[in-house]
């Protein structure tokens, strides 16, 4: 993990609020895994104050490039998708945990909800590089048409695309789950792994499925972070193993065994807080 | 202003609150985590010392979350002093400080009067801690849970209590929760304190107007950043001003070297960079290295000449 100055090197918007930001300077980040992100922030002043998280999307270890996808929801984001080639940006990592890497042995269906594409996507290129895309499928879900972004780069690793929008204009309609559930009807008897990222509902819906079907699930949660690296302690979660894991310095990607059954909505809930602020 | 200097010949090193820095520039509890966590980001031996996250006599796990927002120019949070313990911190942490290179600040509160006496005189005991810093943040649960820190009286007692079993030079860390930061510091020098901290955060909260809820759990957070430097300068000032006869250590939104300059300035003989840190884990380098380089250019040959040097 290092702390380094890097460059837009282009700025790709997709629409519908998603783009893609390249950033150039980035070799210390060739040797990132899926799953794994970085902290990003621009030459904003003392406001926005905090470095925000992305997950990886792909990084080119010869150019040495990384691409992170994001979608503009606030005011960090806003500035990023304004961003100029050439704009300074400092970026802290790679950070965090990483899906398991691929099998040969393994059916991995890689499940997918709007802008939680990137460790998926980028895991879907690692199949392709171990000439195992056939073993990886993507289920990818969305509002509509514009929440499903680079579908051509993945049909291109030779990924199977399962698609669905909750207003049926792509794909099956409905949520992602439902496409998730058809799959793992079919492939029910192999070994399969279920790798998720999205909202945390979603995830939470994933987890409880592959749970069902005595499946290993692992899911990359997203929470309000300062640091992302274990200090501000901001992004805790319930879990199992312990009454709090961190999405910086535990996950990004947990094994959704240990953080499932005391999410927030659960029966199990969180531990009570406690008193004393700050 | 007087002629440009070689930067190597200025002065950081700097002796108060009973303990002799190699620079002004230290890091503040809570932002720094337990200093090993920064390893290889920022170069623990250039700094002043660091202030670890706040020990308690028992492990804490922390609040529920949300626990932190971003907010105009700084951030809420309600983490809940989580921390390892004085057992934990002993067996976990400490070794790795021992060696890091620079002086160690441990931070530290408890829930009753007890607590405080026990987690001070078990931290006392430990080699390798140069100094403690009492969190005085803490609501008093026997007290209706107003904190510590806001009454005089209580906070008097308080010092005195710890003082009694702390041998280590004691500072004391200010809520800025009051209307009376001046009988709150005296409250401190009365109950034999070595120093003070201000200030620490400032309670506020942030509202989530689509969804109608807080946007962290526990509703009411601290309030740290750049936001709430204007309000630390004006209470480190005040302190001064007042002649309280404790050296003080600053903090609030210190970003960089000026940042920290305005704040020996008021009056403070050291300086905690914070919620920075976050933003840039190496903030406290760059301060100390753009520190110095800013005192050569002005000719100014020892930091010491900046303390309480404002000009009103």
């Amino acid at each position: 993990m290092r702390y380094f100055q890097a460059k837009v090197a282009e700025n790709r918007v997709l629409g519908g609020g998603y783009f893609v930001l390249r950033l150039a300077g980035c070799a210390s980040l060739s040797a990132a895994k899926p799953g794994q992100f970085v902290m990003i922030r621009g030459a904003w002043g003392r406001d926005p104050l905090l470095p925000r998280a992305f997950s990886l999307l792909s990084v080119a270890p010869a150019a040495g490039t990384a691409d992170v996808l994001a979608k503009t929801v606030g005011r960090g984001t806003a500035l990023l998708e304004r961003s100029l080639p050439g704009a300074e940006v400092d970026v802290l990592g790679p950070l965090g945990t990483s899906f398991p890497t691929p099998d040969a042995s393994c059916i991995d269906l890689l499940v997918a909800g709007g802008v939680g594409l990137p460790p998926l996507y980028m895991q879907g290129e690692l199949a392709a590089a171990q000439k195992l895309a056939g073993r990886s499928e993507l289920v990818y879900g969305g509002r509509g048409a514009p929440d499903l972004v680079l579908l051509r780069e993945m049909e291109n690793m030779g990924l199977a695309l399962h698609l669905t929008t909750e207003d049926g204009s792509v794909g099956m309609k409905g949520l992602v789950t439902r496409a998730l559930e058809a799959r793992l009807d079919t492939h029910r008897g192999k070994r399969v792994r279920v790798m998720g990222c999205g909202p945390n509902a979603m995830l939470w819906a994933v987890a409880r499925l592959a749970r069902e079907r005595e499946v290993p699930c692992f899911i990359s949660l997203e929470e309000q972070m300062a640091c992302g690296i274990g200090v501000c302690l901001g992004c805790a979660i319930p879990a199992r193993s312990r009454p709090y894991r961190y999405v910086c310095s535990n996950g990004p990607v947990f094994d959704a065994a240990d953080v499932l059954d005391v999410n927030p909505t659960s029966s199990a809930g969180p531990p009570p807080p406690s008193e004393c602020p700050a | 202003m007087s002629a440009p200097l070689d930067p190597a010949s200025v002065k950081l090193a700097i002796e108060t609150g009973g303990v002799a820095f190699r620079s002004p520039v230290l890091t503040a509890s809570g932002t720094f985590g337990y200093g090993r966590e920064f390893e290889g980001l920022t170069d623990l031996r250039a700094l002043g010392g660091l202030v670890t996250k706040g020990i308690s006599p028992a492990p804490r796990f922390g609040n529920a979350t949300p626990r932190i927002c971003e907010t105009a120019a700084g951030m809420l949070n309600s983490i809940g002093l989580e921390n390892v313990g004085v057992e934990g911190f002993e067996r976990d942490k400490l070794p790795y400080l021992r060696q890091c290179g620079t002086r160690v600040l441990v931070n530290f509160f408890g829930a009753t009067f007890d607590e405080y006496i026990a987690c001070g005189a078990g931290l006392d005991r430990l080699d390798g801690v140069d100094a403690l810093e009492m969190n005085v943040s803490c609501p008093n649960i026997k007290a209706g849970g107003i904190e510590f820190g806001t009454d005089p009286r209580v906070l008097a007692d308080l010092v005195r209590a710890c003082r009694a079993v702390v041998k280590k030079p004691l500072w004391i860390k200010l809520t800025p929760n009051t209307s009376d930061i001046v009988a709150l510091a005296r409250a401190c020098a009365d109950g034999g304190a070595d120093g003070l901290s201000i200030i620490n955060t400032i309670t506020g909260m942030a509202i989530d107007a689509r969804t109608r809820r807080p946007k962290i759990a526990t509703i009411f957070g601290g309030l740290s950043g750049p936001a709430i430097k204007p309000i630390a300068l004006r209470m480190v000032y005040q302190v001064h001003r007042a002649g309280v006869p404790l050296p003080i250590s600053g903090i609030g939104g210190i970003q960089d070297a000026t940042d920290a300059i305005e704040f020996f300035l008021a009056g403070a003989t050291t300086v905690q960079v914070g919620t920075q840190s976050f933003v840039d884990p190496d903030a406290s380098g760059h301060i100390v290295r753009d520190l110095q380089a800013r005192l050569a250019a002005d000719g100014i040959s020892d930091v010491r000449e900046l303390v309480g040097a404002l000009r009103v």
